[in-house]
């Protein structure tokens, strides 16, 4: 009988993750994402896919978030604190510490700028955080008696994590967003020989063959020194965290290797609250920075200094990373207003941006924007977008997947196209099943738990010592008598089992009349018996006993004349259940009669 | 450089194809099964006209894959169709894919043009037509050149030559003379209208016994008429020889290229022709360069050329040993953009500036 079912909420967009499901009757819920392109009720998942009727604390068992992107955690204030849950809901240290932050400027700018109201507020983040249970790596978790779930670090943002679900031996991992290469400031995602029942795998890059790094690092780096050199301005509008460090420290590097003098500026907020979480969650980040950071600050450049609002009416070239990064409010859309209308300068978009900010209708091409107070602002400043995002291709995909040793794969992807190479690909490699659901559709796996089953000592040793020598490739079938007890399952002897049950044992015994014609007395009929068993039985034990009963083994025959013919021997032949073979054999072998010798 | 991408295949190619719909395709040649085909969407910055940095689209996309059970030597898109062919060892057979995009994304193989004789023979080369027919001209020696159309898997030309010497290329000059090129040099001119006709054969050019030599010839599409481009051979010592096929007797023009020696063997020489820019040529499968040469101010003296521009890209790549580029292919239309791919797995795409 199955003991999953799937469900992915998540499926065809890149822009909303939600999966749930069902391993050996507990319920989780993977992520509970938002969808960034929809301004109504379709950004949320739809909730009632997981039950009609009824609660949803009392449905699910917990609910896990990988990572603090708005597509991973965006509908979770909603989902607890509008829906309502108030279950455990667990995510890692730096992603408890970052997701407030991003879900209440994402509610700002949504509320605030676009005025809708079926939004959740800031007390309900507040609430929402409440329930929250933080992991750390490696750490086991028990959710319950019978639930447990294990973080791995994933890469791809500070924080990320893929979880492993386990309930007694069944188990689920789901890889969230991960990375299988390390970049400036994070590691590449690793995981042990879990041997998942399945494994849940993002997929949305599996068909993408990224260009290098270096080369779109080296594209930036050009970008960024034409304008300085021509005197222009570059904004980057970044979120405190992530990427910005990475750029950080490429510029860092690059204006010392060129001997630039252009000043690089970073804003005051973003300093202090960016140095404050890499202190708290240095241990997320890779090797390198852990060695950078025992050294110095990591915010003490030599060529980034802090930021002043009135820096940017100063003549003459410079960069500045500002937040926030869709340029949708704050500081980096005051600067934005200031240097647009100059066509030296340049902003650099380093993300995704949501529909309705001034980031979003700049990269689709809006050149004349409307501000507040109707006030038309001219954007002449070059626009330029690049990602520097890590997600794991085809490649990282299948390294994953040995590395984990998964017995099934389920890929989830954003988009609604056929995978069936990359799914043949990952069967015949690792011969496993794989399956791609469609949004809302169920999958279900079959799994084969294997049941451990403690044998008892004495057993073995006599079983082993039966018949021929243990052979490492040959299996050896054993008896024994198997005790369900509790939760426990053993293998002990059937002594054993009757001693602990405080059953007696029973014997059952066969017999059977085997009818003989022989005019002679009896006892003359038994040695006729007793001479041919001996002969054909060599290898047997025949005895003649006194009483005049002959004993095959523990097989008996005796001899007696039948009551209507004396010229018809009876031979009753009688055995116990476990002489079963003998007794049959024995019983054939004198229906074939005897041999007409003398005694 | 205007521009320069860096790929990495998760397997080495030493294939680059062009295909319908600016699609490229490559394939694993490693000795062990499970080499993929794959048909690859370039990104757009590739497609437009002018560079682009900072391009959101950047990569490459894998549009459909599959999977070929033996290494993958040579490929060709059957014009016109949806199919392709593939050629490698151990023999000199032929598999024929479709590549259906609409509804699966794996492309499925559909069946093979066995030659006779095929065991043990060196693997066929294979080269096509972009003409009304969906021919394919193949053979992997001298007397087993024919040519296969490759819907009925029927045979419409065969070469009626007995001799069994080794092939190192082929090309349709249009759709009536075919070009074939020997392991040792020696250039033939088939009039695939005869069928069983003779070859003409020329004279291998001067150079040192035991120099394998490769074929580089234009697109078929472009001239009119027999060699409207001169064809170009390539040896593994570096000596590059233009043919004007009208005028045979004697080679057009000759010089050395300069490579490392001793050589890294012939098994990637590559030469071939810029479809956009007059008498420009590259040559690579010498270490991990593609050289670049203006041949209009050559002679026929055969001495050393000086490249007009190296790539030098996959030789700096990675650590370990050292890269060594597999195969090259001109962009169609922007006149100096190249592909080149190497041992490493590596696949740049670069657009060279005229110095």
């Amino acid at each position: 009988f199955p003991a999953f079912s799937l469900c992915a909420g998540a499926g065809q967009d890149v822009g909303r993750s939600c999966i749930l499901v069902s391993i050996a009757g507990k319920n989780v819920m993977l992520d509970c994402g938002m969808h960034m392109g929809y301004n109504d009720d379709r950004r949320f998942p739809d909730f009632s896919y997981i039950t009609q009727n009824g609660r949803l604390t009392d449905f699910l068992d917990c609910v896990i978030i990988s990572h603090f992107h708005l597509d991973h955690c965006g509908a979770l204030p909603y989902f607890s604190e509008m829906v309502g849950y108030d279950g455990p809901i667990y995510m890692t240290h730096p992603t408890k510490a970052i997701c407030p932050i991003l879900l209440e400027d994402y509610r700002k700018i949504t509320v605030d700028k676009k005025g809708e109201t079926n939004f959740f507020t800031s007390q309900m983040i507040k609430d929402c955080m409440k329930k929250v249970v933080a992991v750390h790596l490696h750490q086991t978790v028990q959710v319950d008696e019978e639930l447990e779930i294990k973080a791995y670090y994933a890469g791809h943002v500070l924080g990320a994590a893929m979880f492993q679900i386990k309930v007694g031996c069944e188990s689920v991992v789901y890889t969230g967003d991960y990375n299988m290469t390390p970049d400036r400031h994070l590691g590449a995602a690793w995981i042990d020989k879990c041997r998942p029942d399945l494994l849940i795998s993002e997929s949305t890059y599996a068909t993408t063959i990224r260009d290098s790094k270096r080369c779109r690092e080296r594209d930036f780096l050009k970008k960024v020194h034409e304008t300085v050199e021509r005197g222009g301005k570059v904004l980057i509008p970044v979120f405190a965290l992530g990427r910005a460090q990475e750029l950080c420290i490429l510029l860092e590097t690059f204006w010392e290797r060129m001997n630039l003098k252009a000043p690089i500026y970073f804003s005051t907020g973003l300093t202090e609250k960016a140095n404050h979480y890499y202190k708290l969650f240095i241990t997320w980040t890779n090797q390198k920075i852990r060695k950078t950071f025992v050294q110095r600050n990591m915010f003490e450049f030599k060529h980034i200094k802090a930021f002043d609002r009135a820096f940017a009416d100063n003549p003459g070239p410079m960069v500045v990373f500002a937040t926030p990064g869709m340029l949708h409010a704050g500081q980096s859309l005051q600067i934005f207003r200031k240097w647009a209308g100059n066509e030296k300068n340049m902003v650099i978009m380093p993300g995704y941006c949501v529909q309705g900010t001034v980031g979003h209708k700049i990269l689709s091409g809006q050149r004349k924007l409307e501000m507040e107070g109707r006030q038309i602002l001219e954007v002449k400043m070059q626009v330029e977008y690049m990602s520097f995002s890590a997600h794991a291709d085809a490649k990282g995909i299948m390294q994953l997947i040995r590395q984990a040793e998964p017995r099934n794969v389920l890929l989830v992807h954003g988009e609604a196209k056929k995978m069936e190479f990359l799914k043949q690909k990952i069967e015949q490699e690792f011969h496993v099943s794989c399956y791609m659901p469609a949004n809302g559709e169920t999958t279900t796996i079959f799994t084969n738990p294997s049941i451990p089953v403690d044998i008892s000592l004495g057993l073995l040793k006599r079983e082993a010592a039966i018949g021929p020598v243990p052979d490492a490739k040959k299996p050896k079938l054993m008896h024994g008598t198997l005790l369900m007890k509790d939760n426990s399952f053993r293998l002990v002897s059937p002594e054993q089992a009757l001693k602990e049950l405080g059953l007696a044992e029973h014997q059952l015994r066969f017999t059977c009349r085997v009818h003989i014609q022989d005019p002679r007395k009896e006892h003359e009929t038994v040695l006729r018996v007793y001479n041919h068993l001996k002969g054909v039985l060599k290898d047997y034990s025949v005895q003649h006993l006194p009483d005049g009963s002959i004993t095959v083994e523990s097989i008996l025959i005796q001899a007696t004349a039948h009551s209507e013919d004396q010229g018809t021997k009876v031979l009753l032949v009688s055995w116990t259940y476990q002489d079963e073979e003998l007794g049959s054999y024995l019983t054939s072998l004198l229906k074939k009669g005897l041999p007409q010798s003398t005694s | 450089y205007r521009d320069l991408h860096t790929f990495e295949l998760q397997a080495p190619t030493r294939v680059i194809e062009w295909a319908r719909g600016s699609r490229v395709c490559v394939a694993g040649y490693g000795q062990s099964t499970g080499n993929e085909i794959l048909q690859l969407i370039p990104p757009p910055a590739l497609q437009a006209k002018e560079a682009q940095g900072l391009c959101p689209e950047r990569d490459f996309k894998v549009e459909c894959g599959g999977f070929s059970k033996r290494p993958v030597y040579s490929l060709k898109h059957v014009p016109d169709t949806s199919l392709l062919v593939t050629s490698g060892p151990p023999d000199s057979s032929l598999q024929v894919w479709q590549v259906s995009a609409e509804d699966s994304d794996v492309i499925k193989s559909v069946g093979t043009i066995a030659t006779e004789n095929a065991t043990g023979k060196p693997w066929a080369k294979i080269a096509t037509l972009s003409a009304r027919a969906p021919w394919v001209l193949h053979g992997s020696t001298l007397d087993s050149v024919q040519i296969t159309e490759v819907e009925l898997r029927k045979n419409v030309y065969t070469a009626g030559c007995q001799d069994g010497e080794e092939l190192a290329g082929l090309a349709f000059l249009d759709g009536s003379t075919a070009v074939l090129c020997c392991a040792r040099g020696r250039l033939c001119v088939a009039d695939v209208r005869q069928p069983r006709g003779a070859l003409q054969a020329l004279p291998a050019p001067a150079a040192p016994c035991g120099h394998r030599w490769c074929l580089g010839t234009a697109c078929a599409a472009q001239g009119p008429g027999l060699g409207a481009q001169p064809v170009a051979r390539l040896s593994s010592g570096g000596l590059l020889t233009l043919t004007d096929l009208r005028k045979a007797s004697e080679p057009l023009a000759s010089a050395t290229a300069r490579v490392p020696s001793p050589g890294s063997g012939a098994e990637f020489l590559c030469v071939s022709w810029a479809p956009a820019l007059q008498g420009c040529l590259a040559v690579s499968g010498f270490d991990g360069t593609v050289h670049v040469y203006d041949t209009q101010s050559w002679d026929s003296s055969g001495r050393e050329a000086e490249p007009v521009f190296v790539h030098k890209g996959h030789a700096l790549d990675g650590s370990g040993d050292p890269a060594l580029v597999t195969v090259h292919t001109w962009h169609p239309q922007k006149p100096r953009t190249v592909l080149s791919a190497a041992s490493n797995g590596s696949l740049h795409v670069w657009d060279w500036v005229q110095p």
